[in-house]
């Protein structure tokens, strides 16, 4: 009764979020999954000062602690989200391609839509770009991801191919430097195209990659030799895109390529080898088929929990789906038992899932299909904490880390799991057991629905979508820019689907109440893809989602005025 | 089929099975061949020393070791049974865009810094498809948007292998040229906002090429000053000018798209001028017009046999001329540019015969021999001769027969493409196909859904052309 009631009084006290750092937390009763050391099957947490001070089986609950009973619950480190966008500004579509129109007005027009840089490199070229400069302040934006258990994630922008250096940051705090637990973390770097400039193609990405690297790597010994005897020798430029990749020469930061095919992958180890580097990959769809090579070069694995899985309806006229795709859903749940057998370092990644709920349901069928629960556990707590370098504070429950903890009624893979508390920083965040849990990305880029419009026999009104908009469809590790341009009657919608490389007429395109949706082929990688698109829009956003027989994406974007 | 395995290592069999059954690359658990092979009583097409009827050839370790009557197989080697059938040399096609996963960068109109090497995909399943068609080797070339375009690639079609294992190690490096409609861009329809490149004529593509040589020769210069000790400051290593010095050193052999016979010869005369040759004038549609310029400077052309007239630059042009060219000393190929017409090079090289009246082998050294010498590569393969790689083909008919089909492809003595198996494979797929369709993350979803998948044209287009309407232009 008298845990009953502390809990209805913590429970308030949370709905102000207030923090209890200056005093000490107890959690009783509980089941410990420690992940570093052995499971507590009944034991005593202690927080203080946003740490934890205790942890034990016979851990004596101190006289100021306030006392939560976890009877019936399981405690795990918080859980890690070792890829997300999670704390970024929502920025309109970007780059600008021109547009409809065109010309140089479009074009500088464009040029002054990018955020102000003296930088010699276009947009999309600057490793000098910071995560951290790009989080907005407030914890009340990470309600969702927490509600699911995570307490930090690893986050970063996806646009251009250098995307800048990302940050760890903890799921709370209301400033941005007190939610950042790391930054930078490492250079990320995405196999896309700049569109209007250099490089216009995936052979151009590979040269400006390189070039870039090479340039950096003389800059640092002429810098080195100008500051050693500066007479007689021509001042060297101060090139803060070039000097940025200095440290991620040689390794001593890393730099983590987005990769989900194998080619893509051996790609990345190529250049990682060639310069150097402390590569890690990230996404890693096929990454289990070229485990030898990342183990043998010591290459982690931020592997993507966003499994591929059948959109298309059924149609008896249909052409059968290729053998590659039905063997890529049914493969790449196994990949992360097969890294884990190769010995391969790893952690579990969102890989832009369109609901968190897909984390922990997807980490479970990776169980199902040959990895450890336990293995399963530790890529999303001690394990994703080792490859972000942060495991000295975090990923475990022990004395002295970081109070980041989840306390979960049910099993954490089944579909039931509820999250009753967060704790980041030592401070607790409650949720109370809804009807039906449904966490969201709650990231504020338009939550897609994943489902068709509903038809009404009735029928109503359908939107005005007639217009030209620009999209960025979050390609987990290579995001792709889009034009779309639809002309509408009535319900029915016609028009184009733009990217780099080339114009599509989109066929049935419907549009209702609600949203709109069409399919088109497009050319992607090297072959036609036929893909599925619905989506919404509100004023002069758009927003929803993309699907192909490689999965679902979603999207988002503004309006051309 | 009466190809029979009479003597078999069990287990490499199996392997190589089980690797081409998934047609995805597989680099872990590939069962390596020995490429040890004998095989007994053909009719062998050499390429090089006229037909040889009731032959066998042995390879070992991926060379061909002996040709000859009655050559007993050495232990475990396997032996195929040619009897009644055909053995050709591997076809190597001088011009393909196959397993590239790009092939323009079109931002400039010199991309040397670009290398296809970078764009390989060992998992296209045109390799395959080309395997049976009886190719074995090809240059793969970026587009034809540039006047210089990106570094190419000289491979072998070791289908199963890790990409690494497809370029040709010691095959002189290459880099794309083009002249006329594609390189000035009037023909396409840039994206909206994006500024016109230079150049936009005939003469400007010149001007841009003859500055890149320019440029490249200051470049060494400034090389050769720093290692001479005259200057400080390591120059800057320069990923667009390397190829082109390795151009002007000789080592990188330049293969030039072109139309018209003018602008063939105009780039012949700048190679003059800079003291390197040209390797090959590709499509080259009038060469005929200028055979004894291309022959007197050692430049081979690579053609298509009777294709012509699909733009403005290229009508002019006869099935003739690969006859005249031969009449005339140049090392003449025949090219497909296409994954669709890649698997029937035969048939092209036998239209040579018909036009002109090319004798038979040297029309067959149009797709095998020639394309070789032009790549540099003729020392290991391109003919059945010993010391050469163990690149071949068994047909059941001579390839030049529209009858003829291959039945077996290999590649340095590994077996790549097998009929039989080939027909085995199918039912294997079929049934794994249907235990995946059953897969309930392969199942259709209950209600809603997005609509199915309409069927698409299945060529492949966005080649030389930019624009990406014809595969052959």
């Amino acid at each position: 009764m008298k845990s009953k009631l502390l809990l209805l009084s913590f429970a308030l006290l949370c709905l102000f979020g207030v923090s209890v750092s200056a005093q000490s937390y107890a959690i009783t009763n509980a089941k410990i999954i420690t992940v570093s050391g052995a499971t507590i099957e009944k034991g005593t947490i202690v927080v203080r000062n946003g740490l934890i001070e205790a942890v034990g089986a016979n851990v004596a609950t101190p006289a100021d602690a306030q006392v939560f009973d976890a009877t019936g619950l399981t405690v795990y480190p918080g859980f890690f989200d070792a890829l997300t966008t999670l704390g970024l500004q929502t920025r309109p579509a970007t780059p600008p391609t021109g547009g409809p129109g065109g010309g140089p007005q479009a074009a500088a027009a464009a040029t002054a839509a990018q955020p102000t840089s003296n930088s010699n490199y276009p947009a999309g070229l600057r490793p000098e770009d910071m995560t951290s400069d790009d989080l907005r302040a407030g914890e009340a934006q990470f309600e969702a991801a927490r509600n699911a258990g995570f307490t930090s994630v690893l986050t970063i922008g996806r646009t251009g191919i250098f995307n800048g250096q990302s940050a760890v940051i903890n799921l709370a705090g209301e400033s941005v430097s007190a939610m950042t637990v790391r930054s930078p973390y490492a250079l990320h770097i995405s196999y896309t195209t700049l569109g209007q400039v250099y490089p216009q193609s995936l052979l151009g990405t590979f040269s400006a990659i390189r070039q870039m690297f090479y340039d950096a790597k003389r800059l640092e010994e002429w810098q080195k030799a100008y500051a050693a005897n500066p007479k007689g020798m021509k001042r060297p430029d101060n090139d803060r895109s070039l000097e940025a990749l200095f440290p991620y020469i040689g390794g001593k930061a890393p730099v983590v390529f987005n990769a989900n095919t194998e080619r893509e992958i051996i790609r990345s180890i190529d250049l990682i080898r060639a310069f150097k580097l402390s590569g890690v990959i990230a996404g890693g769809q096929e990454a289990w088929k070229v485990a030898d090579r990342l183990k043998a070069n010591n290459i982690p694995v931020l592997l993507s929990l966003n499994f591929p899985k059948r959109t298309t309806a059924a149609a008896p006229d249909a052409d059968p789906e290729s053998i590659e795709t039905l063997r890529l859903r049914a493969e790449t749940p196994k990949g992360a038992g097969k890294l884990a057998a190769a010995g391969v370092k790893f952690a579990f990644q969102s890989g832009g899932a369109t609901t968190l709920a897909d984390f922990f349901t997807n980490a479970g069928k990776a169980v199902e299909n040959g990895l450890s629960k336990d293995a399963a556990i530790r890529a999303m707590t001690l394990g994703a904490a080792e490859v972000l370098g942060v495991d000295s504070r975090l990923g475990s429950i022990e004395a002295g880390k970081i109070a980041n903890l989840a306390i979960v009624k049910g099993d954490v893979f089944s579909k039931d799991r509820f999250v009753a508390q967060v704790i980041v920083d030592g401070k607790v965040f409650e949720q109370k057991e809804p009807a039906k849990p449904a966490p969201g990305r709650g990231s504020g880029s338009g939550n897609p629905t994943g489902t068709a419009p509903p038809t009404t026999t009735s029928a109503p009104e359908p939107a005005n979508v007639s217009g030209g908009y620009t999209i960025t469809i979050d390609v987990p590790g290579s995001p792709i820019q889009a034009t779309l341009n639809f002309t509408q009657s009535g319900s029915t919608l016609t028009g184009t689907f733009t990217t780099d490389a080339g114009a599509s007429p989109i066929r049935d395109g419907r549009v209702t109440a609600n949203g709109f949706s069409f399919a088109t082929t497009v050319p992607y990688g090297g072959q036609n893809i036929d893909i599925t698109v619905q989506g919404s829009i509100a004023g002069n956003q758009i927003s929803g989602s993309l699907d192909s027989p490689l999965g679902a994406v979603p999207f988002s974007g503004t309006k051309v005025p | 089929m009466r190809m029979i395995i009479q003597s078999v290592t069990r287990k490499v069999v199996a392997g190589f099975f089980s690797a081409s059954l998934c047609l995805c690359g597989l680099t872990g658990s590939f069962a390596q061949s020995k490429g040890d092979v004998l095989i007994k009583n053909a009719t062998v097409l050499t390429a090089s020393r006229g037909t040889l009827e009731g032959t066998d050839v042995l390879v070992q370790k991926g060379k061909i070791t002996r040709i000859g009557k009655n050559i007993s197989a050495p232990p475990g080697v396997q032996v195929i049974d040619a009897t009644g059938k055909f053995v050709s040399p591997g076809i190597i096609d001088c011009h393909s865009h196959s397993m590239l996963d790009a092939i323009n960068e079109g931002a400039f109109s010199v991309t040397s810094m670009t290398n296809v090497r970078d764009m390989l995909d060992p998992n296209d399943i045109s390799i395959y498809r080309a395997l049976a068609g009886g190719v074995t080797g090809a240059l793969l070339l970026h587009g034809s948007a540039n006047s210089i375009g990106g570094q190419s690639a000289t491979v072998k079609f070791k289908w199963g292998h890790p990409v690494e294992d497809f370029p040709i190690a010691d095959a002189p490096p290459g880099i794309k040229f083009a002249l006329g409609e594609n390189v000035r861009r009037t023909t396409f329809t840039p994206p909206p906002g994006t500024p016109l490149r230079y150049p936009r004529t005939r003469q400007g593509v010149m001007e841009v090429i003859r500055d890149a040589f320019v440029r490249a020769r200051d470049y060494k210069q400034s090389l050769d000053d720093f290692k001479a000790g005259k200057t400080r400051i390591p120059p800057r290593k320069d990923l667009e000018l390397e190829p082109i010095v390795e151009i002007l050193e000789g080592k990188r052999l330049v293969h030039a798209h072109g139309y018209r016979s003018d602008e063939h010869l105009n780039l012949m005369l700048l190679a003059d001028e800079f003291g390197f040759r040209v390797a090959t004038l590709q499509h080259a549609l009038e060469v005929f017009k200028i055979a004894p310029e291309a022959a007197k400077r050692g430049t081979g052309a690579s053609i298509f046999v009777d294709n012509w007239g699909y733009k403005l630059e290229a009508y002019d042009s006869i099935p003739y001329n690969a006859y005249i060219m031969w009449k005339n000393g140049v090392v003449v190929s025949i090219n497909s540019d296409s994954d669709e017409r890649m698997r029937r090079l035969n048939i092209d090289a036998a239209k040579v015969m018909k036009y002109g009246g090319v004798p038979e082998q040297d029309s067959l050294q149009m797709i095998t021999l020639n394309p070789a010498k032009q790549l540099g590569i003729d020392k290991r393969t391109g003919s059945v001769d010993v010391g050469k790689d163990g690149d071949l083909v068994i047909w059941n008919a001579h390839p030049f027969s529209v009858y003829s089909r291959v039945e077996m492809t290999l590649v340095e003595g590994e077996i790549l493409f097998d009929r039989a198996k080939d027909a085995q494979m199918r039912t294997d797929m079929a049934k794994e196909r249907e235990a995946l369709e059953k897969l309930d993350v392969n199942r259709a979803p209950g209600a809603g859904g997005t609509p199915p998948r309409v069927p698409t044209e299945r060529r492949r287009g966005d080649r030389d052309e930019a624009e990406g309407v014809i595969d052959n232009e």
